[in-house]
């Protein structure tokens, strides 16, 4: 099996995260009111192959990085279980207390896996700037002006289908605020990227 | 430990990456490397010297105590 590049494997990443968040949209809503228990599993699970994907695609990532970023992987790996398990065990804690109530505790488990990938992206990234790499680094991977345009767009159309659907005013508003956010990222970006190449230029 | 990775990759005209492409490893490693901030493994470390053809022991020098 070939190695893929830092690119290709962002690229891939986005397409699959792309097509996890339409299938959650749109699959979720319906698994619930579906009639039969198979198609209400296969309503729940379709969602599960796209993130299957991003899991064997970062086995792969990992697999043909070199010894340093395999190492800042570990780390990375091993804080976000950290993090994740804690969270979980709490979580756990409050349900059997009935301090948190059930449901709530079963709904906070679609959280666990991208707290998961939250976490690891941050915790690796810490690494690597320990060992001299830098988060602004362009040298390898997708262009950060664009992948922060591209975050933005994805969160920005998923708050117009939730408005689109009359979602609560809080869901609405974290949406729209992390599409601002990575909106102002990305002008950030492309600010920086422009200055350098003015400075080349001079 | 210390290292003359920076100064032998300088006399032979070679950037980071090139060096980094030369031993299968990213730009970011070389660069640790050189900075101190990380010591290669030793298969890694005798794949530099094998490309510098010198003896490993002439790059690689333990920090004095």
């Amino acid at each position: 099996m070939k190695p893929i590049s830092k690119t290709q494997y962002e690229l891939r990443v986005f397409a699959a995260m792309m097509i996890y968040v339409v299938l959650v949209l749109a699959l979720l809503p319906q698994a619930r009111h579906a009639e039969g228990l198979a198609i209400r599993v296969v309503y729940s699970l379709i969602p599960v192959l796209p993130l299957l994907y991003v899991v064997w695609l970062i086995g792969r990532r990992i697999r043909w990085s070199d010894e340093l970023e395999q190492r800042t992987h570990l780390i990375g790996l091993g804080i976000a279980s950290a993090i994740v398990g804690v969270f979980s065990l709490i979580g756990g804690f409050l349900a059997a207390a009935d301090v948190l109530p059930e449901s709530t505790a079963v709904s906070l488990l679609i959280w666990v896996f991208p707290l998961m990938m939250v976490s690891y992206g941050i915790a690796q990234r810490q690494a690597a700037q320990r060992y001299g790499g830098s988060f602004c680094d362009e040298t390898e991977g997708m262009r950060k002006d664009l992948s922060f345009a591209l975050l933005a767009a994805i969160f920005a159309a998923i708050a117009l289908w939730f408005q689109w659907r009359a979602v609560d005013a809080l869901t609405l508003g974290v949406f729209y605020g992390f599409s601002a956010a990575f909106a102002i990222a990305a002008m950030l970006f492309a600010l920086r990227r422009r200055r350098h190449a003015e400075q080349e230029g001079e | 430990m210390n290292n003359r990775v920076r100064e032998l990759r300088g006399e032979r005209g070679w950037s980071q990456a090139d060096l980094a492409d030369k031993l299968d490893v990213s730009r970011q490693t070389v660069n640790a490397i050189e900075t101190g901030k990380y010591d290669p493994s030793l298969p890694l470390a005798f794949r530099i010297a094998r490309l510098l053809r010198l003896p490993i022991e002439s790059i690689f020098q333990p920090e004095k105590d």
